[in-house]
């Protein structure tokens, strides 16, 4: 509201200064509870503070097209990343006109195209793998911090499965049942969970006693329900962050394995293969080892950081 | 005029742990709560006044003694059905409203939570006025549903939390010190919400405070609890005029006087509980005036009352 304020004679006196410049306002009860409407949205503000950050930008238009692209290339391509040439010409031919981007392998194949297929392998991979890890050890740490009756038994379950190498079981379980998708799947996430689940059970002990609980307790909120407005809307940022780190960890342990050569089947095109492959000529053809390596790095890196830059924002102590 | 109490609670004693490590924060504590009446439960922190509350909501396990709800236990576990009643009719004001709100759940969903629970609604538009009706009784907006506590003073949000017991149209508000981590400047307003739904609903309020100016003004009846045991139960004027168990005493002459001269004068009485010769002379929960209940052994008792001159009020 503007007001023009008449110039007053100096000195002023006082019964001037009032009716110029104060005007007795009317006490209005219901007035004085309005307050001011920031229209706050939760996952507007996770977006918007998100993308503040110019790297984080630039690695998720990295992270998002690779993705894309591997998954698109079997629609754009019809090179298939196993056709075997029998021609000695073919073999070990070095990136450049006629042999393809990445060049070709010991047999002739495309590896170009073996890059993509088996980025689309491994990314499945990370993907199926994070969400039995994550939505297990979410479900399962979620009731451990909250009922205690179960704290005891789950405790000893999480001593026993971590006190166990993680890399045992994988080769274990790799010699147990047939090498394939599934193995790998089965050996990750029949340990991978119980991690997850104790750094939520963490989360939820500190705010499962919070006065909000007991208040939805003693209004007879159902334990289902709790959980899924009480303490889960709580735990997002974490859940983002543990999918976001647990994809390029698999992706990592499944090239670890095809190096040790207990990962999928060599017929079957993963990152892990190539660069097992890659590894035996790297003396002679170094760049069968690095193109698919330079591809696993930032998958890998633009996830990892993508995923914590999301996290960060997805905090709303950093939303001002 | 003989009235049935509305909650009856009987050698309450609540007991966390076991063996050595054992702790009874409340012990043998017995009161009735009338309806319409504010009672409220007085002591230092630490004393037992929220596990009282906590334990007649049935979050906190009782270990042995009763409380009935209009004649009916429910100390143990009671029947589904009782229970929906039972979680309608005793509904409970937290402390801090800074922590007694869901930051990620809308007001709408927070003042629901209740008729959620038990279907207490015929239709969403049933529900939509419930919430708006419970919002503006407590001198809030109804637009205020849409949007988040963080968005709201702490007297707001603390009439958030009174919106939230009333929604349900309970006939019992166990407050566990409502006021207490408020702003002084909007204390009142919390008070005043609370004293005109007490008169326009005929609600019983279990007031829990340690705040004796502010129990002085709200309540009909105030109870002094001191380490788990109850020590002093009377009509509130009668207990500001006529103390008679040191602690109360003690707590009395600790109230500040807005007067600077009887403020300069005011000598502190210090409660030492080595006092009291318990051990071969056990206490007992004795009546030393009509409906003023006091914890003393017969020797304390004669002695208390043979001091206790009825004297003025000691602010006007």
């Amino acid at each position: 509201m503007k007001r023009t304020v008449t110039a007053l004679p100096y000195p002023a006196r006082p019964e001037d200064v009032e009716a110029a410049l104060f005007v007795p306002a009317p006490f209005d009860a219901e007035e004085s509870e309005r307050t001011g409407y920031s229209r706050y949205s939760y996952w507007r503000s996770t977006v918007r503070t998100f993308l503040k950050s110019r790297s984080s930008i630039v690695l998720l238009v990295l992270m998002i097209s690779f993705s894309v692209f591997a998954f698109a290339y079997p629609l754009v391509s019809n090179t298939d990343p196993n056709e075997v040439s029998l021609e000695l010409s073919d073999w070990n031919k070095r990136p450049g006109p006629g042999a393809g981007i990445f060049g070709t392998d010991g047999l002739g194949r495309d590896i170009w195209a073996r890059t993509w297929y088996g980025t689309r392998t491994s990314l499945t991979l990370g993907l199926v793998i994070a969400l039995f890890d994550v939505g297990l050890g979410m479900f399962m740490g979620a009731l451990w911090g909250y009922v205690r009756g179960i704290d005891r038994v789950m405790t000893e379950i999480y001593n026993v499965l971590t006190n166990i190498p993680r890399t045992v079981v994988l080769v274990l379980l790799s010699y147990i049942l047939q090498p394939g998708f599934w193995t790998i799947v089965i050996a990750m996430s029949s340990t991978g969970w119980i991690s997850i689940a104790r750094f939520i059970r963490n989360k939820v002990l500190t705010i499962r006693d919070a006065e909000y609980n007991v208040a939805s307790r003693c209004l007879g909120t159902p334990l289902s329900r709790i959980i899924t407005m009480n303490i889960l809307p709580f735990l997002v940022s974490i859940v983002i962050m543990e999918t976001a780190l647990t994809i390029p960890y698999t992706i990592g342990v499944e090239v670890f394995l095809g190096f040790i050569g207990l990962g999928l089947p060599v017929k079957e095109v993963s990152l892990g293969n190539l660069i097992n492959l890659g590894k035996n000529n790297f003396m002679l053809y170094p760049y069968q080892l690095t193109a698919p390596t330079v591809v696993l790095a930032v998958v890998t890196i633009s996830f990892y950081i993508v995923g914590n830059k999301f996290a960060d924002a997805s905090d709303p102590r950093n939303h001002v | 005029m003989i009235q049935e109490p509305i909650l009856s609670v009987h050698n309450l004693t609540v007991r966390f742990g076991t063996g050595r490590k054992a702790f009874e924060a409340v012990s043998g504590v017995s009161f009735d709560l009338f309806e319409g009446e504010t009672l409220s439960l007085v002591g230092e922190s630490g004393s037992g006044k929220t596990t009282i509350g906590r334990a007649i909501m049935r979050v906190h396990p009782v270990s042995t003694g009763s409380i009935r709800y209009r004649g009916q236990e429910i100390a143990a576990a009671v029947g589904t059905k009782d229970e929906k009643l039972l979680r309608q009719k005793i509904q409970m004001i937290f402390q801090d409203p800074m922590a007694s709100l869901n930051e990620r759940a809308k007001i709408d969903y927070i003042v629901s939570e209740g008729l959620y629970n038990f279907r207490l609604f015929a239709s969403e538009k049933e529900r939509r006025a419930r919430v708006e009706n419970a919002l503006l009784e407590v001198g809030l907006l109804p637009e205020f549903a849409s949007r988040f506590p963080h968005e709201f003073s702490g007297g707001q949000r603390q009439r958030i939390g009174i919106a939230r017991a009333l929604v349900m149209e309970p006939e019992i508000i166990i407050a566990d010190e409502p006021i207490s981590a408020l702003d002084v400047s909007i204390r009142a307003q919390v008070i005043n919400v609370l004293n005109r739904l007490k008169r326009d609903k005929s609600l019983s309020y279990l007031f829990i405070a340690h705040d004796l100016s502010v129990v002085r003004f709200i309540s009909d009846r105030i109870a002094v609890i001191h380490r788990g045991h109850l020590v002093e139960l009377a009509q509130a004027e009668e207990l500001f005029s006529r103390p008679l168990h040191p602690y109360t005493r003690a707590l009395l002459s600790a109230i500040p006087v807005p007067d600077p001269d009887a403020e300069h004068n005011r000598s502190l009485i210090v409660y030492d509980p080595s006092m009291h010769r318990y051990d071969s002379d056990p206490p007992a929960w004795s009546e030393a005036y009509p409906g003023h209940y006091v914890l003393a052994n017969p020797a304390e008792l004669t002695t208390w009352v043979a001091n206790a001159t009825p004297e003025p009020a000691l602010s006007p």
